[in-house]
This record gives structure tokens, sequence and C-alpha cells, in this order.
């Protein structure tokens, strides 16, 4: 990858069975919304996770300017929940190195399920985690 | 005259599962939690479940034209049961047997710190598996129980039965 994909955004289209991810940095705005249980989630996610790690390597930090790692997931599946953590670790990294950042995870209220899936990672990152219930 | 719940069958796939269909049935089965009245929570207990089983299937099931695996949902007087059944190779009966019998064993208590264990330090199979599909089912479901019965000399069919109580 070269440096030029900094100024690039990463797009993935949805599926009936894969997330709509939004990686736009230009905007400090990182997305992913829909369903998530592919088959094998570490092929589908391992170019997502690679882009994020040339990211967090190659990133001028921007102290005044938070990115903000934006969930609202549907359906998703236990191997989607693992790569989910790594790709948050990858947000840990980046804010070692000095980048403020924030995830928020979007669920409808009465789902309590969705919230508790929230809190166990709210629990297990060491990043601004924030639940943020929808009252649809 | 009482109305009896038991085994009243709500939803049945018997054939081929892949993960062009899956989607397919994942919808047709939110959609009737949905107009059975019940609430996000309790469908994401039960499609997430779906999900999990068949995708074992998917990976992990004996594939075998003249006969595929079953999914079926059905209304229990208590609540819900869903049921997977699938060929499996006699070769993993044991490891099947001795995997499901100590997730049974477990109080719910160690269930979820050998799921958080696994999701933090556990790798992923080269299928895509990250080793959270059983221990998640047995621990979100209200009853969980297993069965395997010879097919023929080299495989068994495995059936699952995952069963959900609605709590309002």
């Amino acid at each position: 990858m070269s440096d030029l994909f900094l100024s690039e955004n990463l797009y993935i289209e949805p599926t009936f069975t894969t997330p709509e991810i939004r990686f736009e940095p230009s905007k400090q705005y990182f997305f992913i919304g829909g369903n998530s249980y592919p088959e094998n989630s570490l092929k589908f996610y391992t170019p997502v996770l690679e882009w994020m790690r040339h990211f967090v390597e190659k990133h001028s930090p921007l102290p005044d300017h938070p990115i903000v790692l934006e969930v609202r997931l549907e359906y998703f599946n236990t191997s989607t929940a693992k790569v989910l953590l790594d790709l948050f670790r990858l947000f840990e990294t980046l804010q070692e190195k000095g980048q403020p950042v924030r995830i928020r995870w979007v669920y409808l209220a009465e789902d309590t399920e969705m919230e508790d899936a929230g809190l166990d990672y709210q629990v297990a990152v060491k990043v601004p985690f924030e639940l943020v219930p929808l009252n649809e | 005259m009482a109305v009896s719940y038991e085994h009243k069958l709500l939803y049945r796939h018997e054939g081929p599962l892949d993960m062009e269909n899956l989607p397919y049935i994942v919808q047709t089965m939110d959609r009737l939690l949905h107009s059975e009245g019940l609430r996000p929570p309790f469908r994401r207990k039960v499609v997430t479940t779906l999900i999990e089983l068949a995708q074992n299937i998917i990976r992990y099931g004996a594939p075998d034209e003249v006969r595929p695996p079953l999914l079926s949902l059905a209304r229990s007087e208590k609540g819900f049961v869903l049921t997977a059944k699938n060929l499996v190779h006699y070769s993993q009966e044991i490891f099947l047997r001795s995997y499901l019998t100590n997730l049974m064993e477990m109080s719910r208590d160690d269930l979820e710190k050998l799921y958080n264990a696994t999701l933090t330090e556990g790798n992923m199979s080269e299928k895509g598996g990250a080793g959270l599909g059983l221990v998640q089912v047995i621990f979100k479901a209200d009853e969980f129980s297993y069965e395997l019965t010879p097919a023929d000399e080299q495989y068994s069919w495995f059936t699952v039965k995952a069963s959900f109580s609605p709590t309002v």
C-alpha cells in the first residue's frame, strides 16, 4: 500500500451477510453497519484490518480532532465478535500514538442483548467507548 | 379447549444449506419471530443461535445430497425450540461428545469466562470459526441438549436443540 491511500477512503458495500464499511480518514469518521455473519470472518475482515494497520502506522496524530468509529450492527456472528475486538485494539494503538479516538456502539434501546455486547467491549478495550441507545 | 403448543412447527428447512440461502432462512425466521410479537433481545438470541448452528453445519457438517441438514423452529409450551440436525463423520463424534459434555457441565459464570477468554486470546480457525459458537449457544439458550445417533457405518446424525423462553 502506498502512502497515497491515507487520503483515500475505504469503502466496502454491504451484502446480506457482510456489513457496510466506510472508513473516511479525511472526515475522521469510520463506520461499520449492517449484518456481519460471513462464513469466514477472518477472510472478510483481513483487508480491513490490514488497511487499518497501515493507517495506524502512517497516521500523524491530530490531538484536537478525535477519530470516531461508529458500529451499528444488526445480526453478527461470534467470529465477527472476535475480529471486532482486533479492530478495536488497533484503535487503542492509535490512541497510544497520541490520536484521540472514540468508539460509538449504536443499538436499539430495547435490545438489551446488544447493550450487553457493547458493555463487554467497553470493559475489554481501553479507549472511550460510548453506548448509544436509539429509540425508534 | 386448551390449545397445546407442544411442537407446533413454525419453520422447517430441510435441504442444502450454504451462504447463499442462509440469509433467506435468517430473514424468514426473524420475520416469524417478529410476527409472534417477540421483542428485539429475544429475537436476537434465537436468530444469532440459528446463525451459529447453521454456520457450524456449513463449516464442519458432512455434505450429503441425499441426507441434507435440517433447521427448524417450533413453538413449545415454554417458548421456542430451535433444532439443527446434520450428518457428521464418525471421527468427529468423540470430540463433540467430550466438548459439549464439558460445556454443559459449566456454570453460567464459567461459560462467560470461557467466552471472554476465547474472545480475547483465542485464535481463528482456517475455516473462519472463532471457537465461540457453541459456547455462546449454550450460554444464551435457556435449555440445551444434543444427540449423536448412528446414520450408517461412516456417519452419525448430530442433533442440537436450543430452547428459549421469552420473559416478556
